[in-house]
């Protein structure tokens, strides 16, 4: 059976006064997780924001789960959970009173799941909201979007402020979630190592663009850093692929992105002789995307 | 399965302010119960003045308690993402707003506007012929609260909302002050009998008219918005 895919943006854009998002596009397919990654206010909230149909792009358009956002957002929504960080519940009424009020919207609530979920999460449903802990108030939350058995899970920063036994709870159940094969989930985070522990897809974007969108491997395997030793002060080989390059004496350090075996024979052809050639961390390819996205910036803004 | 969800948004804020109705309800019957008391033990012009203030403030005051806890709060206080992730759009989370409001207040004000003229002209404190000015007073002050409603409702904030209050209290003054004082209406209000002449039925209609215009309106600019949150 063809379904369609979990999420299809092209070319969405939306201005503010102080930040564009700029023709984004952003694919991927039922079954799969793509996670966002970027530094703070590089748009990944916005992209989430107009997915769901909460802000409205002013280009470009946006299918969920096949179903035309906003126009038709109300049968998207009816299979999307949404967790965002800055969603709050109400302060002054009980877990229990949002799940009563969740479940007389959705049939596809599962109050078994519900259950399970308040024992995994150690939450009393009769405890009012207000009481709750940062971590407690994310894990209702997270449950209120779970236990209606959504197809897509949208995340937006589900991790921020968590203490690590908290936050492994929090990932272990949205990995729990994609135990059904055509569950979705698309979460963003500035956390690299939510990203790498249970992304299929990344995404990176960075002042208002995405800048690198595939899969997780791919990804990961197309950055290398490459340490050098330059002892004539030869110049670097004009490659398009350098994203970062860091000199220490005659000791030089270069990060390249789309990898390729023939690039130590580059470097080494002219002049300079190349020690090791290391993987990156997603921690480290974001850094360096980061420090390479802000040098690129520069003579935009001089200009 | 592509039911709207208005009903559930309503009975959720229904309960949310339910303890909020209950004890402006519990205060309005006290001052219900106070005039009823002072009937006939203080002077009319007392009468007049503590049962508007008695009867009017509770359900005045209630009315805007609700309407920002509602409307203000959901979006200060970050409910709304929660909200809005449901399958739910603009023009239904506004419809959804409007019915939980526009009903309270409006039972509200017809139950003080029935006991406050139960006490003004049934007991015969007041002439009949103030009947037409009563009925403005008391439709002024509906289209006073569909105004801050209608507002409260776009801009969910509440500075734009308490200055809103604060425009309007002024203006409602100001607005009666002047009908009180318009010819056609001055001129019969010391009658011997309610006169409905034109002006009276006039100025009544443009008041229904206006709040109904106004409550169309916000729900036409709200189905515009392409952003809410």
């Amino acid at each position: 059976m063809h379904l369609p895919m979990a999420i299809e943006c092209r070319g969405i854009s939306k201005c503010y006064p102080h930040f564009q998002l700029r023709d984004v596009d952003l694919s991927f397919d039922q079954g799969t997780v793509m996670g966002l990654v970027g530094p703070n206010g590089a748009g990944k909230s916005t992209i989430l924001r107009i997915v769901m149909g909460l802000i409205g792009p002013e280009s470009g358009s946006v299918k969920v789960l096949g179903y035309s956002m906003p126009d038709e957002q109300i049968a998207a929504k009816r299979n999307i959970g949404f967790v965002a960080e800055d969603m709050r519940l109400y302060e002054s009424e009980t877990i229990a009173f949002h799940m009563d009020f969740v479940r007389s919207i959705f049939d596809s609530w599962d109050e078994d799941y519900a259950g399970l979920l308040l024992r995994r999460f150690d939450l009393n449903r009769n405890q009012k909201v207000k009481g709750l802990s940062h971590g407690q108030r994310v894990k209702a939350t997270l449950l209120l979007a779970l236990a209606r058995r959504p197809s897509l899970l949208v995340f937006d920063e589900p991790t921020t402020g968590l203490d690590p036994a908290v936050r492994k709870e929090v990932l272990d159940e949205m990995m729990n979630a994609l135990e059904d094969e055509t569950r979705s989930i698309l979460f963003s985070s500035h956390n690299t190592l939510d990203v790498e522990q249970i992304s299929d897809y990344i995404t990176f974007v960075h002042g208002g663009r995405v800048l690198d969108s595939r899969n997780k491997e791919e990804f990961i395997d197309g950055w290398r850093r490459l340490r050098l030793t330059n002892v004539n002060n030869a110049p670097l080989p004009t490659l398009p692929n350098i994203k970062g390059v860091q000199q220490s004496g005659r000791l030089w350090t270069v990060v390249v992105n789309d990898y390729d075996d023939e690039f130590p024979a580059e470097f080494t052809a002219a002049g300079l002789e190349v020690n090791t050639v290391e993987r990156l961390t997603l921690e480290e390819i974001f850094l360096a995307n980061v420090n390479f996205a802000k040098a690129n910036a520069q003579p935009e803004l001089a200009s | 399965m592509s039911a709207s969800i208005i009903p559930q948004l309503v009975r959720k804020d229904f309960r949310l302010m339910s303890r909020t109705i209950a004890m402006f309800g519990l205060v309005s019957l006290v001052c219900i119960g106070i005039v009823a008391a002072l009937y006939g033990h203080v002077p009319t012009w007392m009468l007049l003045n503590l049962g508007f203030l008695l009867l009017v403030s509770p359900v005045g005051t209630c009315g805007i308690v609700i309407l920002m806890k509602t409307n203000v709060f959901e979006k200060e206080k970050s409910t709304q993402p929660f909200i809005m992730s449901l399958p739910v759009t603009v023009k239904e989370f506004t419809r959804a707003k409007l019915l939980i409001n526009l009903p309270l207040f409006s039972a509200a004000w017809l139950v003080i506007s029935a006991i406050g003229f139960y006490f003004a002209f049934g007991l015969g404190l007041f002439p009949l012929s103030t009947v037409p000015f009563a009925a403005m007073i008391f439709l002024g002050g509906f289209l006073a609260y569909t105004i801050i409603l209608c507002v409260s409702l776009m801009f969910q904030s509440l500075g734009i909302t308490v200055l809103c209050i604060a425009i309007v209290e002024m203006a409602t003054s100001g607005y009666l002050s002047t009908i009180a004082y318009l010819d056609p209406i001055a001129h019969h209000v010391a009658g011997p009998h309610a006169v409905w002449n034109s002006a009276a039925i006039a100025i009544a209609a443009a008041q229904v008219g206006v709040a109904f215009f106004l409550i169309v309106a916000t729900m036409i600019i709200q189905n515009m918005k392409r952003d809410f949150i």
